[in-house]
C-alpha cells in the first residue's frame, strides 16, 4: 500500500502545470500540512527522549478537477509518527486516491472515498487528521437520484487500516424531502425529510477460535453482521425536529467482549431558535453500538462502520477540555440543554453592546444492565462471551459517566474591549477511560479579554483556574488531577504576526507546571508556528472520539499552505 | 417509476443479502478444547518443582532488578523453579507505555485480585507455589528472598509428580498432554491448571533511573490460562464431592489430560512459548507440584 505508483502514473498522464491552474482545461487545488516536534526526558510530566530526536507527520493533497470529472491523491509520511499516533502509521507514500464523476443526477467514485448515511449511527467514513483516525472506505461509490426530491447511495469497500484495507462493507441509503418531491407542497412551511439506510459488514468467522464461557465451546461467529436506521427531520418555522433509530444485529466483537446482544441506538434532537435566542436539547441512548468491520482489532479506534453523535459540548478552553467525555459505544443515556440568548444593548443588562449568554448542561449515565441466567453453566453471569451478554431497560440508568454545566457571558466594554466570562462545573467518572477511581468534581472559572487595540494589533488575555477533589496518585498516574491555574497573553501584531505565553500549574494535590511559548506567521494561505513548551498527558476527544495524548517536552512546528 | 423501482429492487437485494441470523441456541459450538481425562501411564521424573507468580508491570521501575534476581534463582534452582511474569490488566503500572505492546491479561487480574496483590499498591510483588503465612498469602518483593520462599515450597514431600507435554497441531491449535501419577493418597480435591507464556517479548519497560528502555526483552510472559483461571477438576471418574477421608484416591493412581487449546493468538511466537501445567489443592490453592514444556 506504502508505493502505489498507479495514482501517480494517473496525475502525470497529464500535462502537469505548475502554477495549480490549467491541465487540459481543468483546475488543480491542493493543501499541504507538515507538523513536527522534539521531545526530551522529563519525569515529572512522564515525557521520553525520542530515539531519532524528531518526529513529523506530513500531507499533501492534490485535487484535479475537469467539469464533472475529478480526481484526486494525498500523500501522507509519517517520519516517525508524533507522539499518540499509532506505530503502524510509520512510513511514507500514497494514503488516498480516487477517480469521481458527477452530474446533476448521478454520481460515482472508484477508489477512496468519505461518506455518512444520516447522523452516522450506520455508517459515517471520516477523516479526523488530529485524532489520527482514517476511515476511508476503498471501493466504489454511487449517487442517484431518480426523483426529485429523492436520493439513493450505495457503496461497496474496504477501510483504510493505517496503510492497509481491511473488512468489507456494503451499505445504502436512501431519503427523501417530501416537500420536494410533492409538488403541492413545495410552498408549505413545515418541511419534512425521512431518511433510511441499511449496511452490513462481511467478516468470515469460520475457524475462528473465540473461547466462551463454557470450557470445551467456542463462538459460532456470524459472517456478515448488518444495521438499520431509520430518521426524520421536521421543522416549522424556528421550530426543529430530528431523530434517528437503529439496530444492529448480533455482533460479537473485541469491543463488547464477544457478547450476542443485539445494538441498538436513539437519537434525538429538538430546537429552536429565533433573533436573540436558540434553544436546543438532544437526548440518545446506545447499546452496544459499536460496529466495526474487524472483530478482533485490537485498537479501539480504528475501523469503525459507525458514528455515534456526541451530545456534550466541545469546550474550546483548557480546563473545560481538560476531561472531555468519550462516547461509550458499548452503551450509554445523555440529555444535553443548549440556551443561547442575546440581552439587548440599551438594557440594564445589555448596556451599550449587548450582552450574549450561552448556558450549556449535559448529564451521561451508563445503562442498568442486569446479567442473564446461562443454564450451561448453571448460573446468572455479566457479559459472558458467547451469550447474550445482559439485559437492559430502556429507561434504567447506571452509574454517571459525566456531567457538565457552563454558562458563559459575553460583553463588549467598550468598542475596542470585550470580555468573556465562563463558569464550568464537570463531573467526570475515569471509568470511561478505562481505569477505575472516583468521580472527579472540578469548578472551572475562565475570564477572557480581547483588546483591539487597532486595525492590526490585538492583545488577547486569557487567565483560568480549576478547583477539583481529585488528587494525583501515583498508582493511577493520572496527570490532570488536583487545582490548576493558568494565565496566557496572546498578541496578534501586523495582520501576520502571533506570539503567545501561557503556562498551566499544578498549584494543589497535583503535578505539572506546563509552559508554551508559540510564533505564527500567516501570508495568504500559508501558516507557520513554532512551539517550544510542555505537553501533559491526556486524552483529546472530538466529537466524542478520542485519542490518547502522551507527555511531550521540546519544540514543535506546523506549516500549512493551500493553493 | 421505472428507476425507483430497480433502485429499491438492488436495495433489497442488498437487504436479504447482507445479515446472518443465529439463534441463541447454536451461539455456541463445540471446540473439543476442554480437557478428556483417560487413564495414565504414570511420570518418569518425580522431582518437586515450584512455580513463582512475579507480579509485575510495564511502568515499575523496581520490575527490572526483580528479573534479574528471578534468573539468577532459576539458574541456581537448575530448572525446579518455574517463574510467570503476570502483567495485571487494571493496574496503572501495567499501561502499556507509548505504542508498546500490550502484555496484560483478564486472568492475570483474577489471580492479581484474588491474592491481594492488586490491593497492596506496591510492585514487583511475588508468591510461591501459592503459599500462606499465617492465614495470609505469602506475597513479598521479589528483588530478594527469593530463595528463602523456594526452599519453603520445595520442603514439601512430593504427593503429586507430573509433566506435560505441548505439540502444535495445524496452525493454530496446540495438543497438550499432561501426565499425573498421585505419589502418595490424597483425601482431598485437586486441580489441574494449565498456561502459557512466551519468552522474548520486546516492550518498553521504565527503568530503575525512571528511563524507558524500548528494546526491553520480557521472558516467560503469561499469555493466556488455558483452563478455568482456578484449574480443573482431575477426574478419576468420580465426582469431586465424592472424594473423602473414606474414600480416597489411592496413592499410584495415574491419569492422562488430553486439552486442545484452540486459542492461540496471532501475535504470539509460538517457538518462544512454553506450557506450564500445575496441580493444586482445590480448597487451599496451595500448588503440590508444577511441570513446563516448549512447544514441538
Amino acid at each position: 500500500m506504502k508505493k502505489h505508483l498507479f495514482p501517480f502514473a494517473i496525475l502525470l498522464a497529464f500535462p502537469f502545470v505548475s502554477n495549480g491552474q490549467g491541465i487540459l482545461g481543468g483546475n488543480v487545488t491542493g493543501n499541504f500540512q507538515i507538523d513536527g516536534q522534539t521531545s526530551k526526558l522529563d519525569t515529572v510530566i512522564g515525557s521520553r527522549n525520542l530515539p531519532e530526536q524528531m518526529h513529523l507527520n506530513a500531507r499533501g493533497d492534490i485535487l484535479y478537477t475537469n467539469g464533472n470529472f475529478s480526481a484526486g491523491i494525498r500523500y501522507e509520511a509519517y517520519l516517525n509518527p508524533l507522539e499518540g499516533f499509532r506505530a503502524e502509521y510509520a512510513g511514507q507514500g500514497i494514503a488516498n486516491y480516487f477517480v469521481s464523476y458527477k452530474t446533476q443526477d448521478f454520481a460515482v467514485t472508484a477508489g477512496h472515498f468519505y461518506e455518512q448515511f444520516g447522523n452516522g449511527l450506520t455508517l459515517r467514513s471520516y477523516e479526523d487528521r488530529y485524532l489520527g483516525i482514517d476511515n476511508a472506505i476503498r471501493g466504489f461509490n454511487v449517487l442517484y437520484r431518480p426523483y426529485k426530491g429523492i436520493t439513493l447511495k450505495g457503496l461497496i469497500g474496504q477501510q483504510r487500516y493505517f496503510w492497509e484495507s481491511r473488512g468489507l462493507v456494503r451499505g445504502v441509503d436512501g431519503e427523501i424531502t417530501i416537500n420536494e418531491t410533492f409538488t403541492a407542497l413545495q410552498e408549505a412551511k413545515t418541511r419534512l425529510t425521512l431518511g433510511a439506510s441499511f449496511v452490513s459488514k462481511y467478516e468470515n468467522g469460520d475457524g475462528v477460535n473465540i473461547n466462551s464461557y463454557v470450557d470445551g465451546f467456542k463462538l459460532n461467529l456470524p459472517n456478515n453482521v448488518a444495521s438499520y436506521a431509520l430518521r426524520m427531520d421536521l421543522s416549522h418555522g424556528g421550530f426543529n425536529l430530528s431523530g434517528e433509530y437503529a439496530r444492529k444485529g448480533a455482533d460479537p466483537n473485541d469491543l463488547n467482549g464477544y457478547i450476542y446482544h443485539k445494538g441498538e441506538a436513539l437519537w434525538l434532537n429538538a430546537s429552536y431558535s429565533q433573533k436573540g435566542f436558540s434553544a436546543n436539547l438532544q437526548a440518545k441512548r446506545v447499546d452496544n453500538m459499536g460496529f466495526r468491520s474487524v472483530r478482533t482489532d485490537k485498537y479501539k479506534e480504528t475501523l469503525y462502520i459507525n458514528y455515534i453523535p456526541s451530545i456534550t459540548k466541545q469546550h474550546t478552553y483548557a480546563f473545560l477540555s481538560m476531561y472531555p467525555y468519550q462516547t461509550q459505544t458499548s452503551g450509554e443515556m445523555g440529555l444535553q440543554g443548549d440556551i443561547i440568548y442575546n440581552i439587548k444593548k440599551g438594557t440594564l443588562l445589555g448596556g451599550k453592546y449587548g450582552t450574549d449568554l450561552h448556558l450549556n448542561a449535559s448529564a451521561i449515565t451508563a445503562l442498568d444492565r442486569q446479567g442473564i441466567y446461562l443454564p450451561l453453566v448453571d448460573s446468572t453471569m455479566l457479559d459472558a462471551p458467547g451469550s447474550d451478554g445482559y439485559t437492559s431497560k430502556f429507561f434504567g440508568t447506571g452509574d454517571l459517566y459525566y456531567a457538565d454545566l457552563s454558562l458563559e457571558v459575553a460583553k463588549k466594554l467598550s468598542t475596542k474591549v470585550k470580555l468573556t466570562a465562563t463558569y464550568g462545573y464537570v463531573i467526570f467518572n475515569p471509568v470511561t477511560e478505562g481505569h477505575e477511581g472516583d468521580l472527579h468534581h472540578n469548578h472551572v472559572a475562565i475570564a477572557d479579554l480581547t483588546w483591539k487595540i487597532n486595525r492590526k494589533n490585538v492583545l488577547r488575555f486569557e487567565t483560568e483556574w480549576m478547583g477539583s477533589d481529585s488528587k494525583y496518585d501515583a498508582n493511577i498516574d493520572d496527570k490532570r488531577c488536583g487545582d490548576w491555574i493558568m494565565g496566557l497573553v496572546e498578541y496578534n501584531f501586523a495582520s501576520a504576526w502571533f506570539i503567545s505565553l501561557s503556562d498551566q500549574y499544578a498549584y494543589h494535590d497535583g503535578i505539572g507546571n506546563y509552559y508554551n511559548i508559540s510564533v505564527g506567521y500567516t501570508k495568504n494561505a500559508t501558516r507557520l508556528q513554532l512551539g517550544y513548551g510542555k505537553q501533559r498527558e491526556g486524552i483529546i476527544c472530538i466529537g466524542g472520539v478520542c485519542r490518547q495524548v502522551p507527555a511531550c517536552n521540546g519544540f514543535s512546528f506546523s506549516l500549512t499552505t493551500s493553493f | 417509476m421505472k428507476k425507483i423501482f430497480y433502485s429499491l429492487f438492488a436495495c433489497l437485494f442488498l437487504f436479504i443479502a447482507g445479515c446472518d441470523k443465529i439463534e441463541e441456541d447454536n451461539y455456541l459450538i463445540y471446540s473439543g478444547s476442554s480437557v478428556q481425562w483417560y487413564n495414565g501411564s504414570g511420570v518418569a521424573d518425580k522431582s518437586q518443582r515450584t512455580l513463582l507468580e512475579k507480579y509485575t508491570g510495564v511502568r515499575c521501575v523496581n520490575c527490572p532488578t526483580a528479573d534479574v534476581a528471578i534468573s539468577a534463582a532459576q539458574q541456581a534452582y537448575n530448572g525446579q523453579l518455574i517463574a510467570v511474569a503476570i502483567h495485571d490488566s487494571s493496574l496503572a503500572f501495567c499501561r502499556p507505555i507509548g505504542n508498546s505492546p500490550d502484555l496484560r491479561t483478564e486472568d492475570g487480574n483474577t489471580w492479581s485480585v484474588f491474592f491481594g496483590i492488586s490491593s497492596e499498591g506496591t510492585y514487583p510483588m511475588a508468591l510461591v507455589g501459592r503459599n500462606s503465612v499465617a492465614s495470609s498469602w505469602d506475597i513479598f518483593t521479589p528483588t530478594s528472598n527469593i530463595e528463602s520462599h523456594t526452599d519453603a515450597a520445595l520442603a514439601q514431600n512430593p504427593s503429586i509428580a507430573l509433566a506435560v507435554n505441548a505439540a502444535i497441531q495445524g496452525d493454530t491449535a496446540i495438543m497438550i498432554d499432561v501426565d499425573i501419577e498421585y505419589l502418595t493418597s490424597r483425601t482431598d480435591s485437586l486441580t489441574l491448571t494449565l498456561f502459557i507464556m512466551e519468552d522474548g517479548i520486546v516492550a518498553t519497560q521504565r527503568q530503575p533511573d525512571g528511563t524507558d528502555d524500548e528494546n526491553y526483552i520480557h521472558n516467560h510472559v503469561l499469555r493466556d490460562v488455558i483452563t478455568d483461571p482456578w484449574g480443573i477438576y482431575i477426574n478419576d471418574g468420580r465426582s469431586d464431592s465424592d472424594i473423602s477421608a473414606n474414600n480416597p484416591v489411592a496413592a499410584g493412581t495415574k491419569r492422562l489430560g488430553k486439552c486442545l487449546y484452540t486459542a492461540v493468538h496471532h501475535d504470539w511466537i509460538l517457538s518462544n512459548c512454553h506450557i506450564v501445567a500445575f496441580v493444586s489443592e482445590k480448597s487451599s490453592k496451595r500448588i503440590l507440584n508444577v511441570a513446563e514444556c516448549e512447544i514441538e
